[in-house]
């Protein structure tokens, strides 16, 4: 039994995940991301009551599947319907995956990682779990259906309605009614166990065996074929008391018939003959418990995404950020609006800046301008949001459309700790060195300041060659670069050219020196207005002293 | 066939009592007897190898019994009446446990039963009239007149007769209420549990056995049901321990000697089988006494099986001793294969004179009364004797006057021993071999032996055009030189050579 509501025709996550994406999680500050979606919003009419604590397993389930991009628009198109359905059914989504959650532990408690370690336990026990974990089953499987059941109308997305298919099929009702006899039927087996104690002891379950057997092997007991199995709950009459006198002077006068509690020995051995019958019986359940014993894995899985989802929705939801699902376009083109730095959103709390921006034909994109005026935030709001749309999620933006680059690297270096150092230098080349070993077809590159750890001229002459040679080969790339000899290099070398797949973006000055945090088009210039930062803060700072 | 003739030696054997022979362990012969004897599951058979038949004519015996072993048909039938014969032991071995007297009596009863089925399939086997050996074809006369007779007859009647009663003997066991009820199967019964196991849970769910099979002594729950049986059916179960009683002990000795001795040839066979698969060839030797003693794709048997799945190839050799030649000296570069050599042609003359295929794709061997082998070994540091005097002590009983028209192998003696003495020797013992009209080998790396006897024929390890081991034994003339320039080029240490492994550092 397949869930398939991460893909629709595979239920593990069998593609790679991007390269490096522990480098991605940290550029990008994902984890801030992860804890959001792991994080309930509790609402009292529209305000915000109160944020749950996180949960461990949707944070680690985000965090798995978000590496993991999406290949093609049909995969990203499957997620972005049932993402839409969970928004729209709130209640459903949430309650699979209490069912998943559920059952889990239950199934913890019978011991299911401790039968994994040991092999050897005692096979009565073994057996008698096996018959309450069949039970499990049944009622956690029935309740799925029924939740399936019970929203289906307002479903949308195809892989709600496949999984809804499915369990109909392989867990039908009269399905479930037979196994439910077949429990009933070997309920005397797991007698008090599964029922509240009984402490006037009013009943008892007893068995009902018929078997047609053989004496072969040396007069053994052989050749058995099983004809009749029931249990019956009967009223109990306390041993040695008058009624069970009375029933046992009855059967004894049964013709070719035997006690089986008079001789201790012929008890023991009966009740190894019920184990085997009871667990003969178990078998026929086997294909049926080991076609669904990776369903509910699964189902926890994939509905803990979901969860996610709908939790990063109503998180995003608290702040003034528009969302959307995002489109599919040709590679060499981009465009968006509104996009804001979702991170930075959450952590900081603050109604960011937004941007927009529409590059058509374009395949390398210089970033220049001012320090602290927003490139690096822009970088990273474009970096986030793709992410999210190659997991299938809504994106931080009026609209957003871009191409898929399964294959995504980025490649940051801060400032704060880019002292120049041949070490470091050293080391950001053997991370680009790893990153050309892994570019593959629909590949995305992020350029924050690299190569800053090394002289400008140095560095410049380093970033030409290589994003060169990596646009050449029909890589994309985004940049933020402090390289000016670089970025006027591949501006003169593009001015004239009208097909130019090069294009020049800056963060926003305006004439007084104020920063907007916006980029706009404009041809990169030889300073990065270092000096405005120094007069505003050496400068100001003598004047006020 | 009377019942003291065997299949394995038409005369007794004198070498019956020969306790592993030094030539099992020098030619590496304990390996193949050992991969034979694993691959053959049914008993060990490696006693049959430890020793020659008599002479002459009970090699040739041996050696057509195998031809007939070798039919597909009387090959494949005999592993089948192996498999029967090894159900019988079985419920021989049941028997003998401690057992109730009627459970005793049952399984002697399936024990008779199962000896019939070994007879009569063996009797199918080997009266189909194309067995060409006399060892065969008096074992199936033998068997024929056995299986006319009513005492066989009756017996296997009977025996049938009371196991189908017991096989088909059915009832029902109802469990309730703390009481187990039997009594007669229900035919057509509305609602069975299987079948609603069948239609509405699973077809695939495992067998319900029963708890007690693990003890061969019936339970304590089986005996109450068993007693109530003996009463319901006192007449069938009573008649169970007579009919015990009539056929006490019916084993042939006769037929149960050749079903023993058989597995020789099974046993070998089935090796051979699987060495053929693996494209390793086997031929029946010729022993034509006029012709010279010779082989084709003559291969080590022992390297091959142990090297079976590594797909190495195994490299082989012919050869022949021409008129007037009764020994090789052997000599060659160090891993140029001339132990392999050696071996194999020991192999070739032990095969051979067990009557078995050899490993070659042509052969013809003469008759020797046994082979004498001599190897050396790492020195003993327990002994504590010097490594020469411990070859001598073992060379002594080799030479002790009675070892005439023996195949002998002697493998890099006295290789501790100053050259001028070892040679001194070495011509001593060769010319010793050669006067008692012996055959045989001698590996060595002194090239002067060549030339130590006329009857001598030198044999060299060849290089291959690269100066590599080739593994290939040629018959050339030693030389000094010749054996030094192939321990130079070995090592890759001549003039051309080093100024090209040179050049690269």
């Amino acid at each position: 039994m397949k869930t398939c509501l991460l893909y629709e025709d595979n239920d593990y996550l069998t593609d790679s995940p991007y390269f490096d994406s522990k480098s991605i999680i940290q550029d990008l500050g994902l984890n801030t991301l992860f804890l959001c979606a792991s994080k309930k919003v509790i609402y009292e009419k529209t305000f915000v009551k109160s944020v749950k604590k996180e949960d461990p397993y949707i944070l680690k389930t985000m965090q798995k599947v978000m590496m993991i991009p999406l290949r093609t628009e049909e995969q990203m198109l499957y997620r972005q319907e049932i993402v839409q359905d969970c928004i729209n059914n709130e209640d459903m989504i949430r309650d699979l995956y209490a069912q998943s959650e559920l059952l889990l532990a239950e199934w913890n408690k019978l011991g299911r990682s401790l039968k994994d370690k040991m092999g050897n336990r005692n096979p009565v026990v073994t057996l008698m779990n096996d018959i309450q974990l069949l039970s499990l089953f049944v009622n956690h499987l029935h309740n799925i259906r029924a939740i399936l059941d019970y929203h289906h109308v307002n479903f949308k997305s195809r892989g709600l309605n496949a999984l809804r298919d499915r369990l109909h099929e392989e867990f039908s009702n009269e399905f479930e009614q037979n196994l439910r006899k077949l429990l009933k039927d070997i309920s005397f087996y797991t007698e008090g166990l599964t029922e509240e104690p009984d402490p006037d002891r009013t009943t008892i379950t007893t068995p009902r065996i018929v078997l047609e057997c053989t004496i072969e092997n040396g007069l053994k007991l052989s050749s058995i074929s099983l004809k009749e199995m029931s249990s019956e709950q009967k009223k109990f009459h306390k041993p040695g008391g008058a009624i069970d006198k009375v029933q046992q002077f009855m059967s004894s006068q049964i013709p070719d018939s035997f006690s089986t509690i008079k001789k201790s020995a012929v008890k023991e051995d009966i009740s190894q003959l019920e184990f085997q019958v009871v667990n003969y019986i178990m078998s026929s359940t086997v294909p049926f418990m080991s076609s669904f014993s990776n369903f509910f894995d699964q189902l926890h899985q994939q509905t803990a995404f979901y969860v996610g989802a709908l939790n990063l929705h109503q998180q995003i939801g608290r702040f003034d950020v528009a969302t959307c699902y995002p489109t599919v376009c040709p590679k060499n083109e981009l465009s968006f609006q509104d996009l804001k730095e979702l991170v930075m959103v959450m952590e900081q709390r603050i109604k960011a800046i937004s941007n927009s921006c529409s590059l058509k034909n374009k395949m390398l994109l210089i970033v220049t301008g001012a320090n602290q005026g927003g490139k690096s935030t822009f970088l990273r709001s474009i970096g986030i949001a793709q992410i999210m749309m190659q997991s299938g999620l809504m994106v931080p933006a009026s609209q957003y459309q871009s191409a898929l680059f399964p294959s995504f690297f980025t490649h940051f270096t801060r400032r704060e700790d880019s002292e120049m150092n041949s070490g470091r230098l050293d080391e950001e080349l053997n991370r680009m060195n790893q990153i050309i070993d892994n570019i593959g077809e629909n590949s995305l590159v992020l350029l924050n300041e690299s190569f800053a750890t090394t002289t400008e001229k140095d560095g410049s002459v380093i970033a030409y060659d290589i994003i060169k040679a990596l646009i050449e080969a029909d890589v994309k790339i985004l940049t933020v670069t402090h390289l000016l000899n670089f970025a006027q290099r591949m501006y003169q070398e593009t001015k004239e050219d009208v097909n130019t797949t090069v294009t020049f973006l800056s963060a926003e000055r305006k004439e007084n020196g104020e920063r907007t945090f916006r980029m706009i088009d404009h041809a990169p210039e030889l300073t990065s207005f270092g000096l405005d930062l120094y007069d505003s803060i050496v400068e100001n700072r003598d004047k006020t002293e | 066939m009377s019942s003291n003739v065997s299949i394995l030696d038409l005369k007794p054997s004198p070498h019956l009592d020969v306790q592993s022979a030094p030539y099992l362990l020098d030619l590496n012969l304990n390996q193949i007897i050992a991969k034979i004897n694993l691959l053959w599951e049914y008993s060990d058979v490696s006693k049959f190898f430890q020793y020659f038949p008599l002479d002459e004519e009970c090699e040739a015996y041996r050696r057509q019994i195998y031809q007939d072993v070798k039919k597909p048909a009387v090959y494949e039938g005999l592993l089948e009446v192996m498999g029967l014969l090894q159900e019988m032991q079985e419920a021989k071995s049941k028997k003998a446990q401690d057992l109730s007297p009627l459970q005793k009596s049952v399984w002697h009863i399936h024990h008779g039963k199962l000896y019939c089925d070994v007879i009569q399939k063996l009797g199918q086997v080997l009266g189909d009239g194309s067995l060409s050996s006399d060892g065969l074809r008096n074992v199936s006369d033998y068997i024929k007149s056995y299986l006319e007779t009513p005492a066989f007859r009756e017996m296997n009647q009977e025996l049938n007769a009371v196991l189908n009663a017991l096989s088909s003997y059915r009832f029902t066991l109802t469990y309730e209420n703390n009481r187990v009820t039997l009594s007669e199967p229900v035919e057509n019964r509305e609602a069975d549990y299987e079948t609603f196991l069948d239609e509405n849970i699973s077809k695939a769910r495992g067998d319900l056995r029963s708890p007690f099979l693990a003890k061969p002594q019936i339970s304590d729950f089986e005996n109450e049901y068993l007693e109530v049986l003996y009463k319901k059916d006192s007449q069938f179960f009573k008649s169970i321990g007579k009919i015990e009683k009539t056929y006490a002990s019916f084993e042939d000795e006769a037929i149960m000697n050749f079903l023993s001795e058989i597995t020789f040839y099974l046993s070998y066979r089935k090796y051979q089988l699987l060495m053929e698969d693996r494209n390793f060839h086997f031929c029946m030797p010729n022993t034509d006494e006029e012709q010279s003693m010779s082989a084709s794709g003559l291969y080590d048997l022992a390297l091959a099986t142990v090297t079976m799945y590594e797909n190495r190839p195994v490299v082989s050799n012919d050869f022949f001793y021409d008129k007037g030649e009764s020994f090789f000296v052997l000599t060659g570069p160090n891993q140029g294969g001339k132990t392999t050599f050696a071996r194999s042609l020991g192999q070739l003359v032990y095969l051979t004179k067990m009557g078995l295929d050899v490993p070659a794709s042509h052969a013809n061997v003469h008759y020797f009364k046994t082979i004498l082998t001599h190897f050396s070994v790492e020195e003993s540091v327990e002994t504590g004797r010097g490594k020469l005097k411990e070859e001598l002590v073992r060379l002594a009983p080799m030479m002790d006057g009675s070892k005439s028209k023996c195949f002998v192998i002697i493998n890099e003696l006295f290789t501790t021993a100053a050259t001028y003495d070892a040679e001194i020797m070495g011509k001593k013992v060769l010319n010793y071999f050669i006067n008692q009209d012996c055959f045989g080998i001698y590996v060595t790396h002194l090239w002067e032996l060549t030339k130590a006897h006329e009857k001598v024929c030198s044999l060299s390890a060849m290089l291959d055009e690269n100066n590599k081991q080739s593994f290939k034994i040629a018959r050339k003339q030693a030389t000094e030189t010749a054996c030094a320039f192939q321990q130079v080029n070995k090592y890759h240490l001549n003039y051309d050579e080093l100024k090209e492994r040179l050049k690269k550092n």
